[in-house]
């Protein structure tokens, strides 16, 4: 397996978007260079079209902005997700999808994805969903958010009532009434109004979501192994 | 062992009414045994006396002994003296003890004098009640003071008192040696007194044991042998007290009814037994037993003997039909029961044949003991033994029926699993086939529709695609696409989360139209009917209400409420646009088919819909039954 190199430790600004795709469909990529036209100081620096490919290249790569399409032709999105929450820890992982589909996003956001984007969109919306993520936010739909709180929930409560669980992996008080009001079809501006706060806090706290909920699969894992007596 | 065993097993297989009549016929040969003699060692029996029928008349007339007085004179209640005179064979015999009188039945009420001086006396200074000394046997020690010097002037006068309605008399009596006598008045007692008794507790118990049993089971059966019995009780117990408290009058009744009622009971339980249908004797036995209270009223009220003696021949009449009817369905066979009874009832008949022959014929043979009370404690006692094969065969019979019946239960169970599976599968797949259709339809009318516009228009424009057309028309289909994958979506009947959902598809188009959404969803309960399809069918309500606010409303903000009231969820799309009716081509504002589509919709979700003048604007709402609760019916 060769080296791979250390993960930068804070959020590089802006005009240093250095972005990856993983995606199969050559019409995509062209979608993206075409997008990547109205911002030229951002840069491509590749493009996998398979699970192995993205092995092979993604993970070697310096890009701070994979947008990875969850249907490859020779494995799932998901890996290569896991893959790169290990080893590109601060990156961005967006996920590619034709139509928003919740309960494989809860999936993708678990392998460590930290939002996502719709296939379709214009190359506006692509830009401004790359630009919220870098400024710290991330996209969500009531859909998620309901799936999202009910996730949550269900795993506190199958705890037994003595076991200590770590803050990294609960909600706190302030993320639960964002994922309510997301969840009632409330926009950022609308819940920041709301609860008091900057539109930009609230994707603080949905990306914080996003995070909690792949630290907390990992958890789930680590403990359905201990229980197994594999650890 | 085997060759020993196998005789056994031969007899063990002999059916119950052979080895009955085994056991009768023994019984029949002890009892002749038992009875044989009659006589009793240096006594002497008095056959003759002579009779003075009242004080009032001074001849006397000799007569035979068993003499009874109610043969001579109809209902007599006068009184009589027997003389006898002591046996010359008995003079000059040694007796240690002295000599001793056995009245074998005497009645009813009588007082015995020796010499002139009383020495026993029955019932004689009683009062009017029901009092009969001839139930039992009368032993009387003559005291040896009493005797004469000369042997030929003793004499002994047994005098009598008679009682209407009882057979009044005097059987022959037995003079000799005291202890002899009273053994054998003590062998009388026995036959007489215990053996009644016996007889009498166990068809008490008998009787309360088949009542208790019909009460419990309903069978007809044991209620007529347990009806039976009891008042056979009743007959037995007053047959062995020589005084009970009470009128006369009620006890006799009480004592004569009780017979007509047992002969009664008897034919109906052989009946029942024997599966009678509803026949002639039948009818005649139920009509005895009605009639038979009255009658014996009327015997009672009138003192008249003669109205029992005709009441017995009606009884005795009714029993030879029944006896008749019963050879008569002896044609068609028997089971073992009923061969049981018919062999026990034969040997019984054979009792009271051989009590016949030998008190009222002179054949030989104890006139003083009758064969019929052992044959009725033995008829009884098979009657029980009946019952309790019946049972046991009932018992068998339904422990069989229960096993058919789990069998056949388990069996109906598991074919009902196999169809219930089958059912289910065919409910799975109607389902399937449904939601395949309701996809279909959404897919055809949505997506479908908008790639033929989509196509027609990239045909139209010829080499010059109008390509932001095209874009915004494949956008659509997308949208469309999705809204329908959203619907797929399990929501369980979460409005607002529905709601936030169709924001999304519908929130670039109030943008572009420049009109301000004001969100004020908040947590209402579950609403009932919103499943993908119902998701689908409020998608397209508020797909078209949203698409009226934009193209016709000229709204410049539109409000999209939820709450709850009076136990219904309730949603309101408010825009501060014209009013109803006011827009030019506004279809559904003035009725059109956007309206009834709306109506149709909400329909099938059980929603009520309102369209209301908001002025400025117009304001819908939806009211929702909630999850468990009624729902609101038919679109308004």
């Amino acid at each position: 397996m060769p080296a791979l190199p250390d993960a930068p430790g804070r959020a590089a600004p802006l005009g240093e978007t250095r972005i990856y795709l993983i995606e199969d469909d050559p019409t995509i990529l062209q979608f993206v260079q075409q997008a990547l036209l109205l911002r030229p100081q951002w840069q491509l620096l590749g493009q996998a079209g398979s699970l192995t490919e993205a092995r092979q290249h993604a993970l070697l790569s310096d890009a701070n902005v994979f947008l990875v399409d969850l249907g490859l032709p020779d494995g799932r999105g998901e890996e290569v997700l896991r893959l790169l929450a290990r080893h590109q820890r601060d990156a961005e992982l967006l996920v590619f999808t034709v139509f928003g589909e919740e309960s494989r996003l809860v999936g993708a956001l678990e392998a460590g994805a930290t939002g996502y984007v719709l296939k379709g969109c214009s190359a506006e919306e692509l830009i401004a969903a790359i630009e919220q993520i870098r400024e710290g936010g991330a996209p969500i739909s009531p859909l998620l958010a309901r799936l999202l709180l009910k996730q949550f929930r269900s795993e506190q409560d199958s705890l037994p009532g003595q076991t200590p669980v770590p803050d990294e992996v609960v909600l706190s008080e302030r993320e639960t009434d964002v994922l309510k009001l997301v969840a009632k079809g409330y926009v950022n501006k609308e819940i920041a109004h709301k609860l008091g706060i900057s539109p930009a806090t609230v994707g603080t706290h949905i990306k914080n979501l996003y995070r909690k909920l792949a630290v907390h699969s990992r958890v789930q894992v680590v403990r359905a192994a201990q229980e197994r007596g594999l650890l | 062992m085997r060759p020993l065993l196998g005789p056994l097993h031969a007899l063990a297989r002999l059916p119950a009414y052979l080895w009955a009549a085994v056991l009768v016929l023994g019984t029949l040969l002890l009892l002749a045994l038992a009875t044989r003699g009659g006589s009793v060692p240096g006594a002497v029996m008095i056959d003759h006396a002579l009779v003075w029928p009242d004080a009032a008349v001074q001849t006397a007339t000799e007569v035979g002994l068993p003499h009874v007085w109610n043969n001579e004179r109809r209902d007599w209640d006068g009184t009589a003296t027997y003389r006898m005179s002591l046996p010359p064979a008995l003079a000059g015999l040694a007796m240690e003890n002295g000599l001793g009188l056995l009245l074998p039945r005497v009645g009813v009420r009588y007082r015995v004098e020796f010499n002139g001086q009383e020495v026993a006396s029955e019932c004689w200074r009683r009062g009017p009640g029901y009092c009969d000394a001839g139930i039992r046997s009368q032993f009387v020690q003559l005291p040896r003071a009493l005797m004469a010097p000369r042997w030929e002037d003793n004499h002994i006068d047994v005098q009598l008192q008679g009682q209407k309605l009882r057979i009044s008399g005097l059987s022959p009596v037995w003079v000799g040696p005291r202890d002899a006598l009273y053994q054998r008045h003590r062998w009388l007692d026995w036959w007489q007194v215990d053996m009644t008794w016996m007889v009498t507790a166990s068809a008490t118990m008998m009787g309360v044991l088949s009542l208790l049993i019909w009460l419990r089971t309903g069978e007809r059966l044991f209620g007529l042998l347990g009806g039976g019995l009891l008042v056979l009780t009743t007959r037995l117990w007053l047959s062995t007290p020589v005084f009970v408290p009470g009128p006369f009058v009620f006890w006799d009744y009480v004592h004569k009814l009780s017979f007509t009622w047992y002969c009664g009971f008897l034919y109906l339980f052989i009946s029942e037994l024997f599966d009678f249908q509803q026949g002639l004797v039948r009818r005649l036995v139920v009509a005895m037993m009605a009639i038979g209270p009255f009658w014996l009223a009327l015997l009672e009220w009138t003192a008249n003997y003669q109205l029992y003696r005709w009441w017995t021949g009606v009884i005795v009449a009714v029993c030879m039909a029944a006896l008749l009817a019963v050879i008569h369905r002896a044609r068609w066979g028997m089971n073992v029961n009923q061969r049981l009874m018919v062999v026990v009832g034969l040997a019984v008949m054979v009792t009271g044949l051989r009590d016949f022959l030998v008190v009222q014929m002179g054949l030989p043979g104890d006139v003083d003991i009758r064969w019929m009370t052992p044959g009725s404690l033995v008829l009884m006692f098979t009657m029980g033994w009946v019952l309790v094969r019946r049972t046991a065969e009932a018992l068998e019979q339904v422990a069989r029926h229960n096993a058919e019946l789990a069998h056949k239960v388990q069996a109906r169970e598991v074919e009902l699993h196999a169809v219930f599976d089958r059912l289910r599968a065919a409910e799975s797949q109607r389902v399937l086939e449904a939601e395949r259709r309701r996809l279909t339809r959404d897919m055809h009318d949505g997506l479908g529709s908008q790639l033929v516009q989509t196509l027609n228009l990239v045909r139209a424009s010829g080499q010059l695609i109008d390509s932001a057309a095209v874009a915004a028309m494949l956008n659509h289909a997308l949208d469309e696409l999705r809204m329908t994958l959203d619907s797929l979506e399990p929501m369980d009947g979460d409005l607002p989360t529905i709601l936030g959902t169709l924001r999304q598809r519908i929130g670039p188009a109030l943008q572009a139209a420049g009109i301000e959404l004001d969100w004020q969803v908040e947590d209402v309960p579950a609403v009932s009917g919103l499943e993908a399809r119902g998701v689908m069918h409020l998608f397209r309500c508020l797909q078209e209400i949203f698409a009226n606010v934009v193209k016709h409303s000229h709204a410049r903000r539109v409000t999209v409420r939820t709450w709850v009231d009076g136990g219904q969820v309730c949603l309101s799309v408010r825009d501060d646009g014209v009013g109803l009716g006011q827009a030019a081509g506004d279809t559904w504002r003035s009725g059109g088919r956007g309206l009834g589509n709306i109506r149709l919709r909400a329909a099938e979700i059980g929603a009520g819909v309102f369209f209301t003048d908001a002025a400025p604007g117009t304001c819908v709402t939806l009211r929702f039954a909630t999850v468990g609760g009624a729902r609101t019916g038919l679109a308004e």
